[in-house]
C-alpha cells in the first residue's frame, strides 16, 4: 500500500514537535536549534520534523514544518504530496490564532488536503476550547478537537481521525 | 569592541583571505540575520535559510553517520552557497562564484566559524 503523507502544521509553539516525537519516539527525525528569541521555550524547529508510523493498515508519513512564518519557504516543499493536514494551535495563545488563520488558509488553498485542528495547551491557564477556536477559524467544530500533544494516545487519536478523513472512512 | 564589531573585524579578515567571497551572512542557529553583507531585503531569508540548511545537514550527518557535520555546500550553475555551523547558537554562511577555491574557503570559513562560536 502506498504510504500516506501526513503533514503537520501550525504557529510555533503549538506542538508539532512534541506530537512527532510523543508519536514517533526515539525515531522521531527532528531538526531543532537554539531559540534566539523568547518563545516561551528553549529550541524551534529549523527545517522539518519527520517519521512514520503505522495507523490501522496505513503506513503514514509524518512530516512536520518549522512554524516561524520565516522558514515558509519549507512549508510548500513539506506539503507537496501531502494527503492529510493536521493543524496544531495553542489554546493559551489565543494571540497567534489570526496568524494560525493565515496559515491554514495558506496551506488549504494551495493543497486542498483533508485536515483536522488539534487545540493544544488547555491545561494551561484560560485557553481557548476547541469549540471557541472553531469559531474564530469559521471550521465546523467536528474538524476542531483538543489534544495534548506530549501525550501519545491523544496524538495518536488525533492523527487516526485524519486518517479516517483521508482515507474516506468515517 | 562591542560584539557586533568583533563580528564584523571577524567578516573583513575572512573577506580579505577570500576575496572572491560575494556575501557573508553570521546568522544565529534559528535563523535571525545578525552581522552580513546581502542586500537588507534578502538578508532575512538568507539567514532563514541558511539556518534551514545546517539544521538539515546536522540532522543527515547524524542520521548517516557522517561523524561531525563540517558544512553543507550548495552548488548551482553559477556559484556556491556553503553553510559552516558556529556553536550551537550560529550560523556562518558564504556565497560564492563558480570556479571560487573550495578547498581554501574551506580552511578560511571554518577557522572563522570557530573564532565566532566564542563570540556569540
Amino acid at each position: 500500500m502506498e504510504p500516506l503523507k501526513v503533514l503537520v502544521a501550525g504557529p510555533v509553539g503549538a506542538g508539532k514537535t512534541a506530537l512527532a516525537k510523543s508519536l514517533l519516539g526515539e525515531e522521531a527525525l527532528t531538526t531543532e536549534a537554539k531559540a534566539s528569541e523568547d518563545l516561551g521555550k528553549e529550541t524551534t524547529t529549523v527545517a522539518l520534523d519527520f517519521g512514520t508510523l503505522a495507523v490501522g493498515p496505513y503506513r503514514v508519513h509524518l512530516f512536520g514544518v518549522p512554524g516561524q512564518e520565516r522558514f515558509d519557504f519549507m512549508w510548500d516543499v513539506l506539503a507537496e504530496g501531502a494527503l492529510g493536514l493536521l493543524f496544531l494551535v495553542a489554546g493559551d495563545r489565543p494571540h497567534h490564532l489570526p496568524e494560525a488563520r493565515r496559515m491554514l488558509d495558506y496551506f488549504l488553498s494551495r493543497h486542498p488536503v483533508p485536515y483536522l485542528v488539534g487545540v493544544t495547551r488547555l491545561d494551561l491557564g484560560r485557553a481557548w476550547t476547541p469549540g471557541e477556536v472553531a469559531l474564530y477559524l469559521r471550521l465546523p467544530e467536528e474538524r476542531v478537537m483538543g489534544l495534548d500533544a506530549r501525550k501519545r494516545e491523544e496524538a495518536f487519536r488525533a492523527l487516526a481521525r485524519l486518517v479516517e478523513l483521508a482515507t474516506g472512512g468515517e | 569592541m562591542t560584539r557586533q564589531e568583533e563580528i564584523q573585524t571577524l567578516i573583513r579578515s575572512l573577506r580579505q583571505a577570500v576575496p572572491e567571497v560575494s556575501g557573508v551572512m553570521v546568522a544565529s542557529a534559528d535563523g535571525l540575520p545578525m552581522v552580513h553583507d546581502f542586500p537588507e531585503g534578502e538578508a532575512a531569508r538568507i539567514a532563514a535559510m541558511a539556518a534551514t540548511s545546517l539544521g538539515l545537514g546536522k540532522r543527515i550527518a547524524t542520521t548517516l553517520r557522517l561523524g561531525e557535520f563540517q558544512e553543507t555546500v550548495i552548488r548551482g550553475q553559477n556559484g556556491y552557497f556553503v553553510v559552516y555551523e558556529a556553536g550551537e547558537k550560529g550560523v556562518l554562511a558564504l556565497a560564492l562564484p563558480t570556479g571560487a577555491n573550495l578547498g581554501l574557503v574551506h580552511l578560511e570559513a571554518r577557522e572563522a566559524a570557530r573564532h565566532l562560536k566564542d563570540l556569540l
